[in-house]
């Protein structure tokens, strides 16, 4: 016990402080006067600790501000291990994304909850009264109930985060490991964070079977890859296939962006239109980027005067791909329709 | 001649190319069309293909920006192949270049145990940058890369067909 206490304290010191230098420093230097200042209590300066001032550690205790969540602090204070446990989780919590974190969070206080009442604690009746109290206020609603749950999937999730962000295991500095793997899961740290990566792995499988068309009848990653990687092959072949055409289309046109500007106004909007108006309406509504600027005041011109189309000004042409590219949405095929239609008007 | 039409409903009203993959089809035919325009000066039309495709890669890539390492990746090698071509001791360069590539080992031997490794292998070769990553980075970066694929094919036709019609 007392080796241990000693131990974990100066871990203690170092993670709260982390987590919230000027408050813990404060109830830090406190604690550690308490402690340094009761060795003649014997090896019992943790007890020392919590009986002298047992109103003054749990205030110390409250004061730990997670920033995360409004649950209280994880209050155990039988356990400066749990305490250490949990300023680590709220490191996370404030540096990393928040849907983790709060998991953790709870996880932690859960777990915590949970060994408190499980184990029974050494000497303090006092900060368990405390901590129970404080604790339900906010956890009871959401966590008691679902607390093997969350405890088991936040398990992951907080091996992870912990095996991601903290450079030293958690497993190594605190002498409970058991506290992590719950319920039927495997209790190795390995496992744990292996399982986490697996369902990243899951999820973004997921994404891709979305993304590539005629994934989702298909059931296993393997055959999903497969699929994934033909699509891939597939698209490169296809720009290099484009490319090829318009290497071979290029000599022939000299990219004169004119008919570019025929093409787009008609495919831009609806049929109808006389294309003319279009672009310099468009234009303002929907380029984006600066270049634009530039181009836009020609534009204007271009578009009122339906013989100009014939007079070759790039930077006004310039525009044109951009805006029939963007009538991608609707359907493609008016834009080749339209560029021959109007070519038919004019 | 000045016929106010009203706006197109289906174009006007929510800025439709504000949708992410608008926004990289656009940024892509800019910088590809500024790409070609300048090609079909210079280059002859031996090599016009390849360079055409290159500057597709190039243009999409930085379009996306180096926020993906896919793209950035691209735009390694164009920079490292452009500074190769700048240097006068070319093939020193060229290896070292090319030995720092293959030092980007991956990420993760374990996850290949666990997940088809066969087709990691595949999708490693595909996907530009793929060597240095874990298996869950490559399957996110897989998927932005199929998304800006399509864009550019799109584009791209669009653009051929503009052109052949015209």
């Amino acid at each position: 016990m007392e080796p241990k206490v000693e131990a974990t304290q100066p871990q203690f010191r170092s993670g709260i402080s982390g987590a919230n230098p000027v408050e813990m420093g404060l109830g830090f230097d406190e604690i550690h006067g308490l402690i340094s200042a009761a060795p003649g209590t014997g090896g019992s300066s943790f007890t020392a600790l919590l009986e002298l001032p047992p109103p003054q550690a749990v205030e110390l205790l409250v004061k730990e501000d997670f920033p995360v969540k409004p649950m209280p602090p994880p209050i155990f204070p039988s356990n400066i291990a749990l305490i250490d446990r949990a300023s680590k989780f709220s490191v996370f919590a404030s540096a990393d994304n928040s849907p983790e974190s709060t998991n953790i969070l709870s996880a932690s206080s859960s777990m915590k909850l949970d060994l408190v009442k499980q184990e029974p604690l050494e000497s303090d009746s006092h900060p368990n009264s405390s901590s129970p109290a404080v604790s339900n206020q906010s956890l009871k609603s959401n966590k008691r109930k679902e607390r093997e749950k969350k405890v088991k999937e936040s398990n992951k999730k907080s091996k992870k985060v912990v095996a991601n962000e903290a450079s030293e295991d958690s497993g190594e500095k605190l002498p409970y490991v058991h506290v992590r793997a719950r319920r039927g899961q495997a209790t190795d740290s390995h496992s744990l964070a292996e399982r986490a990566r697996r369902e990243k792995i899951n999820a973004r499988m997921k994404l891709l079977q979305e993304l590539v068309p005629g994934c989702n009848k298909i059931s296993g990653t393997a055959m999903v890859l497969d699929e994934i990687i033909n699509h891939v092959q597939a698209l490169q072949r296809q720009v290099e296939f484009l490319s090829m055409r318009l290497a071979a289309v290029n000599p022939r046109i000299d990219f004169n962006l004119d008919a570019l500007l025929a093409g787009e106004g008609g495919s831009s909007i609806d049929n109808s239109y006389p294309g003319t108006f279009a672009p310099s309406i468009w234009s303002e509504g929907q380029i984006n980027g600066s270049r634009q600027h530039q181009y836009q005041q020609p534009w204007h011109f271009e578009g009122l005067h339906q013989p100009s189309w014939g007079r070759e000004e790039d930077t006004s042409n310039f525009i044109t791909p951009e805006t029939s590219l963007l009538s991608y949405d609707s359907p493609a095929n008016s834009a080749s329709l339209h560029s021959s239609h109007l070519k038919m008007e004019l | 001649m000045t016929t106010t039409h009203p706006k197109n409903p289906t174009t006007h009203p929510k800025n439709p190319t504000t949708n992410p993959s608008s926004v990289i089809r656009t940024r892509f035919a800019v910088r590809f069309l500024h790409a070609m325009k300048k090609l079909n000066k210079k280059t002859p039309p031996s090599r016009r293909y390849h360079t055409i495709r290159a500057a597709a890669c190039a243009s999409m890539a930085s379009a996306v920006g180096p926020r993906r390492a896919w793209s950035r990746a691209i735009l390694r090698k164009i920079r490292a192949r452009t500074l190769h071509d700048h240097l006068i001791h070319k093939s020193r360069n060229h290896r070292l270049i090319t030995r720092r590539k293959s030092a980007g080992l991956r990420g993760n031997p374990r996850d290949q145990e666990e997940v088809g490794f066969r087709q990691e292998d595949d999708l490693r070769g595909l996907v530009p940058g793929g060597e240095g990553m874990g298996f869950c980075r490559l399957l996110s970066e897989t998927a932005h890369y199929i998304k800006c694929l399509r864009a550019q094919v799109q584009v791209m036709t669009n653009i051929l067909d503009h052109y052949s019609s015209s």
